[in-house]
């Protein structure tokens, strides 16, 4: 009950917090980034005419779609959602700036952040409001295509690495990867402590890596 | 929230985030923070989901051979996908093949499995004959009281007939005792 009280009392700081345009309890990664890249293209983006940086939305997009994206795949393991959450977050803050709306245009890394909490909170809610704006300010969006920003892989390269594993490492990394499973659960279906399967995780996964980047430099 | 040189989040940490290991709420928001502003971590996560979609992929592909358990496998069947199994008593033996549209081959090998502590495979093919192919620490089911090998399919359904005879042991201080010896007499698929 405790946690459920929590996650109402967060989701509301979140929400008016990020309904006034104010960034949530994000003093130290604003502390960090007041002079990035980023800081640097929306404070353009929001001193500009409407519409006339486009060589800033161009980069400010680039910069930050992809982590969005990986956002997104993380909180709500799509990569379609998590396209559609990219797009919402980068159209609604592009707009924000280009009106002058984002009263620190320097912690635009904040107000990302805040804004993919609150989208995701508010998809799972079945908020529909996330797909008429995209209806609305998608044709507005800089062309870039991050569509897909993981790597792909070889499979067979994959396939050949993990036969090269011993037994018990591949059943691991087959387990936890096949369905996403955390390191608690496989370890109950196999008998081991949490800890264990993670120490397992970590010696296949650094062998698994090795052998991938040795095919791929081979390959190249 | 673990970091390693640089700042950093170690690989076992954005593993650890991926996989939902991580504790508590405030873990999540800590990484999620981190890789709003750093993208050397974001692509190592990156690197690290293309690696498990890769796994996915090839297990899905019948490309690699594992041992699971039973729980696993009812959670393939559960998903649709279509498998084909043998269950064999200790000294069992199975007239066996594979079909086109199987995605995958489970041959689950029960054995008397309470108090052991590690079991190795020995697995000889009549299409190499002499040639003995020993898997070591295979997990297994004690529960179940089964070890479950799923081979590579894919490979399984080009070849030829032969047979294939697996030898389960227990492995402990004492030294390997025999468990189970299993045949399976496989055809190639004839519709």
């Amino acid at each position: 009950m405790p946690q459920v009280v929590a996650r109402r009392r967060r989701a509301l700081r979140i929400f008016f917090a990020a309904s006034l345009g104010y960034p949530w309890r994000m003093e130290a990664l604003d502390a960090a980034a007041d002079e990035t890249p980023e800081a640097r293209a929306a404070r353009r983006i929001a001193a500009a005419p409407p519409g006339q940086a486009a060589d800033d939305e161009a980069e400010l997009y680039r910069l930050l779609a992809p982590r969005i994206r990986r956002y997104g795949l993380r909180h709500l393991r799509d990569a379609h959602a998590a396209a559609d959450l990219m797009q919402h977050v980068m159209v609604h803050t592009l707009s924000r700036l280009r009106a002058g709306e984002l009263r620190e245009p320097g912690r635009v890394l904040s107000y990302v952040l805040g804004t993919c909490r609150m989208t995701v909170m508010e998809q799972r809610r079945g908020e529909r409001r996330r797909a008429e704006l995209l209806e609305r300010y998608a044709g507005d969006l800089p062309a870039a295509d991050v569509a897909q920003v993981a790597p792909r892989l070889d499979e067979a390269r994959v396939a050949d690495c993990l036969e090269r594993l011993p037994e018990r490492e591949r059943a691991v990394l087959v387990m936890t990867f096949y369905d996403e499973r955390p390191s608690e659960a496989v370890g109950i279906e196999l008998g081991l402590t949490p800890g264990n399967v993670r120490v397992i995780r970590h010696r296949g996964i650094d062998k698994l890596r090795r052998c991938v980047d040795a095919g791929r430099r081979l390959a190249s | 929230m673990s970091t390693g040189a640089g700042g950093h989040l170690s690989v076992d940490a954005l593993l650890g985030y991926w996989l939902s290991d991580a504790a508590s709420a405030a873990e999540v928001d800590a990484v999620d923070e981190h890789l709003m502003q750093c993208d050397a971590c974001g692509e190592t996560l990156d690197e690290l989901v293309a690696l498990g979609d890769g796994v996915r992929a090839a297990f899905r592909a019948g490309a690699v051979s594992a041992v699971a358990t039973a729980a696993f496998v009812e959670r393939l069947a559960a998903q649709g996908v279509r498998l084909r199994e043998y269950r064999l008593p200790p000294d069992g033996s199975v007239e066996c093949s594979v079909a086109p549209d199987d995605d995958l081959l489970v041959s689950r090998l029960e054995a008397p499995l309470a108090g052991v502590e590690r079991v190795d495979a020995v697995a000889v093919s009549s299409l190499e004959p002499g040639v003995e192919h020993r898997l070591e620490d295979v997990p297994f089911d004690a529960e179940a009281g089964a070890v479950l090998w799923l081979p590579k399919v894919a490979q399984v359904k080009a070849l030829p007939a032969h047979t294939l005879r697996v030898t389960l042991l227990a492995v402990g201080p004492g030294g390997a005792r025999e468990i189970g010896r299993y045949s399976f007499h496989h055809r190639p698929w004839v519709g």
